[in-house]
């Protein structure tokens, strides 16, 4: 009798199958707090936390993500293996978000080193000179004649 | 296996696949690879998050001055409709775990029905957009109708039709699959030993669920 494998690990008994079925009141609670949470993030909205609002709209986001991943998409109580996957592709985005901010928020000093000049800041510079040669050109004119 | 004997061929379940040995594995290779699919839509829907957070850097005012024009309130009630749904689809799997057909059937009813609301709210939000001039690119005509937004609004529109219309398409075939699974729920297809059509569908759903509930906040809940 040769082994079966599961998910990379050998079973005893291949033919039989086992779920875990969650209780509703597990979903219910689960439910009752995203609306809460919800509904918190909705309100707080109008109160206005200045810098904070970003990281704490963020936080708020991610509990009710780990809510709906773990218990609505049942992940807590699968096979350790699809939370790894699953977990490990956030380190990827992690890598994403990190390099690609990072970046933006250094590259500006090198860019002025180089001599490089965003098209769009080039663009602003000179509308604000036209601007500026608009409010202060009738000036000069009114007090010479 | 060894024992691929004519008795273990008489006692498989009709919805096990010639090449799979048993059910569980069966189970765990569709499992595996809704998983995964889950994985490339994170990625997907990780490279627009990173643009829209790339504009906030380069236009911080510029976002929050824009976002404002976005209506809350629809956002909210559209939250609490994907978080009904969601609620509806996690009972739905369960039903069809515990053999309560009569649950199965109700839930997935209940869950396809908040697809619809959610994209008849997104509807008239982006009517009112589209009335407003609030367009991306070329088609951005605020000053138009006499909107007094930010310089480059219309990139903010831009991804925020980007994100919300790829969602959108989301839940539209989010409601293509759950019909699907809804019509083989009334064939009775479905019990508590074969039910992984049923939870891969539900997967497939909350993805769709996870990741309004970051959309949310960040294109609507900005300040």
């Amino acid at each position: 009798m040769s082994l079966v494998y599961l998910n990379g690990k050998p079973v005893d008994h291949p033919h039989e199958n086992h779920h875990h079925v969650s209780p509703v009141w597990q979903f219910t609670a689960v439910f009752a707090a995203l609306v809460t949470l919800t509904i918190l993030t909705y309100l707080v909205s109008y109160a206005g936390l200045g810098s904070a609002s970003l990281p704490v709209a963020m936080a708020v986001a991610m509990v009710k993500a780990s809510l709906v991943i773990a218990f609505f998409m049942h992940l807590f109580y699968e096979d350790r293996v699809y939370a790894f996957m699953f977990l490990s592709c956030f380190i990827f985005v992690a890598i994403f978000f990190t390099f690609v901010l990072f970046d933006m928020h250094t590259s500006a000093e090198m860019n002025e080193e180089a001599g490089i000049h965003y098209k769009r800041a080039v663009e602003d510079s000179a509308e604000q000179a036209d601007t500026n040669r608009a409010f202060d050109a009738p000036a000069p004119a009114k007090a010479g004649h | 296996m060894s024992s691929t004997s004519a008795h273990d061929d008489e006692e498989r379940p009709w919805f096990l696949a010639h090449h799979f040995d048993t059910v569980g594995q069966q189970v765990s290779a569709a499992k595996l690879g809704m998983w995964l699919f889950c994985c490339t839509e994170v990625l997907m829907f990780s490279g627009l998050f990173l643009a829209y957070f790339i504009i906030r850097t380069l236009y911080p005012e510029m976002v929050l001055g824009a976002s404002e024009e976005l209506n809350k309130t629809a956002g909210g009630v559209n939250t609490i409709v994907l978080l009904t749904s969601s609620f509806t689809m996690a009972l739905g799997v369960r039903a069809a775990q515990t053999n309560n057909q009569k649950a199965l059937e109700r839930n997935l009813l209940i869950t396809i029905a908040c697809a619809f609301i959610f994209m008849i709210v997104k509807y008239f939000e982006y009517t009112a957009k589209i009335e407003h001039g609030l367009l991306p690119g070329n088609w951005y005509a605020a000053a138009e109708h006499g909107y007094m937004l930010p310089k480059y609004s219309r990139v903010f529109f831009g991804v925020y039709f980007t994100m919300t219309g790829l969602h959108g398409v989301h839940v539209l075939v989010g409601i293509g699959v759950l019909s699907w699974i809804f019509i083989r729920a009334r064939r009775r297809e479905f019990n508590s030993e074969n039910y992984v059509a049923v939870e891969n569908a539900g997967l497939y759903w909350h993805i769709v669920d996870l990741v309004w509930i970051f959309l949310f906040p960040l294109l609507y809940l900005v300040k």
